[in-house]
């Protein structure tokens, strides 16, 4: 996974996630709206009907603080999710 | 989110194959795990052929496409992407080469199915080959899934509305997946044909999805039981988050 | 040993001179055998 910026300003992040396909980042994006001072957030697969580029854009807007913040605490809320559910199947 | 409160119950259970209800996904999180089990969960699979014989009647390639596609038991935990295990196959005709003549180096690899058919073999004919089986992702290569046939549908509770009216023809209600009664029952589709009026006859009922249940069908091709796949197919989400957290705080 | 005639099964080594024929029997069909190294093929 390799991240490029593309765009950042106080409430809004364009971010390229390298390596990744819907898999992650459809569940990333279900992990951002889900997030209370998250105002907007998509990712494009194929950006301009993939010129040569088809790495996964992020985009994502904050309603109060800062994207990438609003970005690691969705990741953080991914593991947590993955952890609990691991541990449900194992029992299960 | 915070509420990570997940429930899962299998409905039928094998070694190969089963039926689990989750409880408490997203349905973007249910589609990731599908997508994972199938193509990020790891499985050994021949990919490099050294031909010493082959006298039998298919070319090299052929041969090598068939061992390619023959499972292998693949204990994730002893191994990484890349790792490679050495297997040999020597058989002389007349007969049938079945997968189970493959003899490996690694008793932790190995066919995983002993009765899958290489090549028949004719009188005189000879094939002697060692084979490398390298450890990868379905994403590389159809052949390293580990999954096979996995997908989900949504949990479908019935309601029972009320008794149909006198004079109204009972219509069959066809319905595929597991349903969830009133008590909370969990019936597969198959205990009444599929037929909604076959279990509540001169009922009127309604159907509707339960939101966050989800009925996955997992079957695997033997490389990985139906447990491990599922949970490797959650941990390789848990490292794409975990890499996300640590890229963003360089 | 790098032909093989196809009617008496003898190997046969051309040279420059004989033409594509077998020197023992005559016979024109030459079979190319399989080389005795080792084929590696990658399996896509």
């Amino acid at each position: 996974m390799e991240l490029r910026v593309i765009d950042k300003s106080e409430a809004e992040l364009r971010i390229e996630v390298a390596g990744e396909d819907h898999t992650f980042m459809n569940v990333l994006k279900g992990a951002l709206l889900e997030a209370d001072d998250v105002a907007a957030a998509t990712y494009d697969v194929n950006p301009e009907q993939s010129g040569g580029q088809t790495e996964p854009i992020l985009t994502v807007k904050t309603e109060s603080g800062d994207p990438l913040d609003a970005l690691e605490d969705a990741a953080d809320a991914i593991t947590e999710k993955t952890t609990a559910l691991s541990d449900a199947v194992r029992a299960a | 989110m915070s509420e990570a409160d997940f429930d899962v119950q299998y409905i039928e259970r094998d070694d190969r194959s089963a039926r689990v209800l989750i409880r408490g996904l997203s349905p973007a999180f249910a589609n990731g795990i599908r997508r994972a089990m199938i193509a990020d969960v790891p499985t050994f699979s021949i990919d490099t052929v050294r031909f010493v014989e082959n006298s039998s009647v298919m070319f090299d390639e052929m041969l090598g496409l068939r061992l390619g596609l023959v499972p292998l038991t693949t204990p994730i935990d002893d191994f990484e992407i890349g790792d490679e295990v050495t297997l040999a196959l020597d058989v002389a005709g007349p007969g049938t080469a079945y997968s189970g003549d493959l003899v490996s180096s690694e008793p932790l690899v190995e066919p995983a199915d002993k009765n899958v058919p290489l090549i028949e073999l004719k009188e005189g004919q000879r094939v002697e080959l060692e084979a490398d089986a390298v450890l990868d992702t379905g994403k590389e290569h159809a052949k390293h899934q580990g999954g096979v046939s996995v997908g989900y549908r949504h949990l479908q509770r019935v309601t029972v509305e009320g008794d149909l009216g006198e004079f109204d023809e009972e219509e069959t209600r066809i319905l595929r997946g597991v349903i969830e009664t009133e008590d909370g029952e969990i019936v597969p589709t198959e205990a009444f044909d599929h037929d909604l009026s076959e279990r509540y006859p001169g009922k009127e009922v309604s159907v509707e999805d339960v939101p966050g249940a989800f009925v996955f069908h997992v079957e695997t091709d033997g490389s990985v039981d139906v447990e491990e796949l599922i949970v490797r197919a959650i941990g390789t989400i848990e490292e794409r988050a975990d890499e996300l957290r640590t890229t963003i705080a360089v | 040993m790098s032909y093989r005639c196809s009617r008496c099964k003898r190997d046969v080594t051309l040279d420059e001179y004989g033409g594509v024929r077998c020197p023992y029997c005559g016979h024109r069909v030459l079979l190319k055998e399989r080389g005795g190294d080792v084929k590696e093929v990658s399996v896509e």
